[in-house]
């Protein structure tokens, strides 16, 4: 019951866990970014092989991702720590989400502005770029806020393929001392006191960016 | 009155020829062997009721519309509809017509100073400093030079309207497509930008006009075309016509509209 | 092969803690939407803060909390029991929202004019508005159950004995010759069901888009 004890090992493995959200929302999202690129474009040879991995993305469960990178990539000779495979699952995972949600952001963008684009004298690749692509992130910054705050605690399915997250911790801590019931709870108050307040900060920022733009 | 054409302009405005212009969409044949010239310098208002093709008509001059049969031509620049047309000459097309909305589509994420700086420099290739210096010149003469560093959102309506011509004269057009550009003003902030329209008209800007504004097609228009259901019913003097119609067609939708 | 037919026995189990956990969301998330609508404000403030609270918590948390953790005398979860409580739990939490939205984006209309007729408060909101909100949060609750089928998985990381548990067993047990078939029989399986529902999903919304 001792909390000083076993809190700095928790602490430690949230550490990882938001290195683990940190990574996989940067390479997540970018890679989401081109497969949102890549379904969207005209060409099929690009459309179909991008529609394919992201329904395959969203489909199958984070933690079978997971286990498919871990035991998958020793099998063809590519040897990544624990660590470094869950970022990679993840980052996959959450590839495949945030390029739906940048999609239907680019969706979006009201065909008038594209027209004007147009209109102008301006070609495609300015138009897509300076005028269609920011109006569409924007419009994509919620689901993407709360996609992130999902990745984070996502990440508490590493433990399953043994990183010493959050998650692990708390199975170790519980193992060792037996308070299963108070280390779990203060684990989930944990990832609570981190998700909540930034699902509270994102709705503030949707509130802001709606209104800004009357 | 200022002029908002300088002698700046390096070419002198264009006129625009339509010949056997036809568009379909679907099964819908919404403009029927349409022809029709507009001299330069002279404002041209397209009038009718809904349905009549005006918007598809004003939209295939910048080729917005592809149609199907027909010859668009602006100054010496002609396209022909069925051959492929290339995305050089599409642009070229497209650079010498501006194009006014009725959602105005300024770029919201842009600053207004950007919006009528941004196009120039990527298409007429100017420094950002020359772009924004005439920038800040157009919207002088508009009167919103103060809008300059805000976002299009904290604009009004009129204001908004009066950014997107600026927007387009920029570019130093040397014709100007209007698509009802009021339509979506309350009356009393309108005649703001009409009276931009009028001025840019003064000052010896080609332009096509599709409006629901009666007073505006009187007194500012050189030529008045009334359209219905894909057809030009009757074209000429705009006093003559709206005074003593020849068409049955005209006369409803005339008293009509003036009833207002 | 041995791979699929271990995997597929799995399978029931999948869909037993799906349909579950569902049941108790569709059911559960009802008294916790009211208290989100509630006219009080600290009943408001107090079912907002236990559903954001609910929510925050990664579920795989809760599973291990209910399965590890509860104890009422000699009485504990089992890993199915655990599992299903958990998720249904959560699933609770996640369609209050959904309800809530699908009662926010009615138009305000809907209620003065029931007002209006003399319609009392109860039968508003029976007859006229959730009806139509309703509707409205059919898709998003088609979304969540896709969602749902997918986070079942978690149950086999306390012993439940699903597809995900069917495929890692398998996995240990022969190491040399499974390879990764059997997690790709599993994803097959999770694709090849969410497919249809993720066409009906799309469908309703739509139709729902139409009629809007």
């Amino acid at each position: 019951m001792d909390l000083s004890l076993y809190l700095p090992r928790l602490l430690d493995g949230l550490g990882v866990s938001l290195q683990l959200t940190a990574l996989s929302v940067v390479f997540g999202y970018a890679l989401g970014l081109v497969f949102a690129l890549g379904v969207s474009s005209i060409h099929r040879g690009l459309r179909w092989p991008a529609l394919v991995v992201v329904e395959v993305g969203r489909g199958i469960p984070a933690l079978v991702v997971l286990y498919i990178v871990y035991y998958g990539l020793p099998a063809v000779g590519v040897l990544l720590t624990n660590f470094w495979a869950a970022a990679a699952g993840l980052t996959f995972t959450v590839a495949a989400y945030s390029s739906e949600m940048i999609r239907a952001g680019i969706q979006s963008v009201p065909r008038g502005q594209g027209e004007a684009a147009a209109a102008l004298g301006l070609s495609r690749l300015p138009t897509f770029a300076r005028v269609i692509l920011p109006q569409g992130l924007r419009s994509s910054i919620p689901a993407l806020m709360g996609l992130a705050i999902q990745s984070f605690q996502g990440t508490s399915l590493a433990y399953s393929i043994s990183v010493n997250e959050l998650m692990s911790q708390a199975y170790q801590v519980s193992s060792l001392t037996f308070a299963y019931l108070t280390v779990y709870v203060v684990t989930g108050v944990i990832y609570a006191v981190i998700a909540v307040p930034a699902t509270w900060v994102s709705v503030w920022v949707e509130h802001r960016l709606a209104r800004g733009h009357a | 009155m200022p002029q908002l054409i300088t002698e700046a302009n390096e070419l002198a405005t264009a006129g625009v020829t339509i010949s056997h212009l036809s568009k379909s969409f679907g099964s819908n044949l919404v403009l029927d062997d349409i022809s029709m010239t507009v001299a330069p310098g002279s404002v041209t208002a397209l009038i009718g009721p809904s349905g009549s093709g005006k918007s598809t008509l004003l939209r295939c001059v910048n080729l917005l519309e592809q149609p199907d049969r027909g010859t668009v031509t602006v100054g010496s620049t002609t396209i022909e509809a069925g051959a492929k047309v290339t995305d050089r000459a599409l642009l070229a097309l497209r650079r010498q017509v501006g194009m006014v909305f009725q959602s105005f589509n300024l770029f919201p994420h842009m600053t207004v100073l950007r919006n009528v700086a941004y196009p120039q420099e990527k298409i007429l290739g100017r420094s950002r400093a020359e772009a924004e210096e005439r920038a800040l010149t157009l919207l002088e003469r508009v009167g919103l030079r103060d809008k300059a560093q805000q976002h299009p959102g904290r604009c009004s309506g009129g204001q908004q309207q009066r950014i997107a011509i600026v927007r387009a004269l920029a570019l130093n057009p040397r014709a100007m497509l209007f698509d009802e550009p009021t339509s979506a003003l309350d009356p009393e902030v309108g005649v703001e930008v009409l009276a931009v329209m009028r001025e840019l008209a003064d000052s010896g800007m080609t332009m096509i006009v599709v409006t629901h504004e009666m007073q505006f097609a009187r007194d500012v228009s050189d030529h008045l075309v009334v359209m219905a259901d894909g057809h030009i019913i009757e074209e000429g003097d705009p006093r003559a016509i709206m005074a003593a119609p020849s068409q049955e067609r005209t006369r409803r939708f005339l008293s009509a509209v003036l009833e207002r | 092969m041995e791979a699929v037919v271990a995997v597929l026995l799995g399978l029931p189990m999948t869909l037993l803690v799906t349909a579950a956990a569902f049941a108790i969301g569709l059911v559960g998330g009802i008294p916790l939407m009211l208290g989100l609508r509630s006219r009080h404000r600290v009943v408001r403030l107090a079912v907002r803060f236990v559903v954001d609270l609910i929510r925050g918590i990664p579920p795989i948390v809760w599973l291990f909390v209910l399965f590890f953790g509860v104890s009422i005398g000699a009485l504990r979860f089992n890993a199915l029991a655990a599992a299903i409580v958990g998720l249904g739990i959560i699933s609770a939490a996640y369609l209050a929202e959904i309800y809530r939205g699908g009662f926010a984006t009615l138009p305000a209309g809907q209620t003065e004019a029931a007002r209006a007729l003399g319609l009392g408060r109860r039968s508003t909101f029976v007859r006229v508005l959730a009806p139509q909100a309703a509707r409205t949060a059919l898709p998003s609750v088609t979304t969540f159950l896709l969602a749902l089928l997918k986070d079942s998985s978690i149950a086999s990381t306390i012993g439940v004995t699903d597809m995900v548990f069917a495929a890692n067993t398998f996995v240990r047990q022969n190491p040399m010759t499974a390879g990764l078939t059997p997690f790709f029989v599993a994803a097959a399986v999770y694709v090849a069901i969410s497919i249809p529902l993720a066409i009906v999903a799309r469908r309703l919304d739509a139709r729902m888009r139409r009629s809007a």
